[in-house]
């Protein structure tokens, strides 16, 4: 290609004024680039349609610039928080309509509110139905540990009734009933004693609730000597066969009331019931 | 304005790429009435002109990456940015309106005296060598320049045969050398 015959084509008329077609332009273009007297002229005539231009200068309204600035820093935060634009894109269709932008983020902000509140329904909801039943279970817990603990109240209780129950119906237990004395004719207390095992059992039938610092003690005669059998508590358990001490020998049992932790000897003034081995 | 530059060109782009503001402002300032001219010559309406120049400084401020200084000035870079936004403004505007007015209409009407906006200007050389150039070179420009209109739009407007376009336009841009190398 010649650049003088570039030159005196008059493609670049045509180029400078705008109607160069596609091919003219990438042809013009090419030789710009590869000779420098090509883009002189070029370059001479662009001046020449810039000083024609520029002959038609007017003003734009003042407040034009305030607009293109706050529209700049609005476009400079979108971009930095969007991805740069493809650099490949015609610069014509780049820009999206003015607003356009807003109206998309605006619904796109609708629309997430939307599925937000949407979301807090369903969530709250769903947070009341598990409240329910948080309440629920915990109310059905508490009752389930108050069963539990009654029944093993009550397991406990059977089982010391069942041990009642064997130590009297064992056929080698002796059953000792011991009435009250001349002072407390009221009062009753029975014996069971194992005569192998030689363990001795208290049930109280019917003794006066002692004093706090007094407790009732469990003696065996034998051979005419007292002999401690261990003092017993009262309350809750004397409904119960309660264990004491052994004693291989005895003709006669008896319960005084002593200071509480039991006496060496008996006193003998506050003997409640004493009864004899039968036989 | 060439006499009043303060920055040159490579400093304006640098400027641009930083996306120094101090450098727009004074890209504004300098650019604008040139800019705004354009907007206003291709659509004839001040309102859509102030929107195309709002476009045309956001596309200048988020495009000077793109800027190739091998293919012409930076003024004629913004100048061609203006002229596309302006009129892609106008075809879409045109459709909208159904293309009431034919071109030859339009194109005269340019030449009315109200709507000769260019006589403002202070650049009084300069408004002389418009005068000077002929009314039917100035048409034929500005047909193609200010409404992108292709050579067999301007033959169809002005009805000559497609040939004479060429020719006719050639003729117009070097008349219009002439007279400025004149000054």
């Amino acid at each position: 290609m010649d650049p003088q015959h570039v030159i005196s084509s008059g493609i670049i008329e045509l180029y400078t004024a705008g109607i160069a077609s596609e091919k003219e332009i990438k042809e013009l273009e090419a030789a710009m680039a590869q000779f420098p007297e090509v883009a002189a002229e070029v370059a001479a005539y662009q001046r020449a349609m810039e000083a024609y231009v520029q002959m038609q200068s007017l003003t734009p309204d003042p407040q034009a610039k305030s607009f293109v600035f706050s529209n700049l820093n609005n476009q400079t935060i979108m971009q930095e928080n969007t991805l740069t634009p493809d650099p490949s894109a015609p610069i014509v269709s780049i820009e999206r309509p003015k607003g356009a932008r807003w109206k998309w983020i605006a619904s796109v902000a609708a629309v997430l509110l939307l599925f937000s509140l949407v979301l807090n329904y369903v969530f709250f909801n769903r947070y009341k139905i598990f409240k329910e039943y948080k309440d629920k279970y915990e109310s059905l817990l508490l009752s389930q540990n108050s069963i539990l603990s009654k029944s093993n109240l009550y397991k406990a209780r059977l089982e010391q009734m069942q041990e009642s129950m064997n130590v009297i119906q064992d056929p080698k237990v002796l059953k000792v009933t011991m009435p009250g004395t001349k002072a407390f004719p009221t009062a009753l207390a029975t014996v069971f004693w194992n005569r192998e095992s030689q363990q001795v059992y208290l049930k109280v039938n019917n003794l006066p609730e002692p004093a706090a610092d007094k407790q009732y003690q469990l003696w065996a005669i034998v051979d005419g000597k007292p002999v401690d059998m261990g003092v017993f508590e009262m309350g809750d358990t004397v409904n119960l066969l309660q264990k004491m001490k052994i004693t291989g020998k005895a003709q006669m049992f008896a319960v005084t009331l002593e200071k509480k932790g039991g006496a060496a000897s008996p006193t003998m003034e506050q003997m409640y019931v004493a009864g004899k081995i039968p036989g | 304005m060439g006499t009043t530059l303060t920055y040159t060109e490579v400093e304006l782009v640098q400027g641009l790429s930083t996306r120094d503001e101090k450098v727009f402002t004074y890209l504004y300032d300098h650019y604008s009435p040139a800019l705004y001219g354009v907007a206003l010559k291709v659509l004839g309406e001040e309102a859509a002109a102030g929107d195309v120049l709002q476009e045309v400084f956001v596309k200048i401020w988020r495009n000077i990456d793109r800027y190739d200084p091998s293919k012409g000035r930076l003024f004629t870079w913004m100048l061609n940015i203006t002229r596309n936004t302006a009129i892609d403004s106008l075809r879409s505007k045109n459709h909208k309106l159904d293309q009431k007015v034919t071109d030859v209409n339009s194109a005269s009407l340019m030449y009315e005296p109200q709507l000769a906006v260019h006589l403002s200007v202070d650049h009084l050389g300069l408004s002389k060598v418009i005068e000077r150039l002929q009314k039917d070179q100035r048409i034929i420009i500005d047909l193609a320049y200010f409404k992108g209109h292709t050579q067999e739009e301007i033959a169809k407007s002005l009805e000559i045969p497609l040939g004479t376009v060429k020719t006719r336009m050639r003729n117009a841009i070097i008349q219009l050398r002439t007279l400025l190398k004149q000054l």
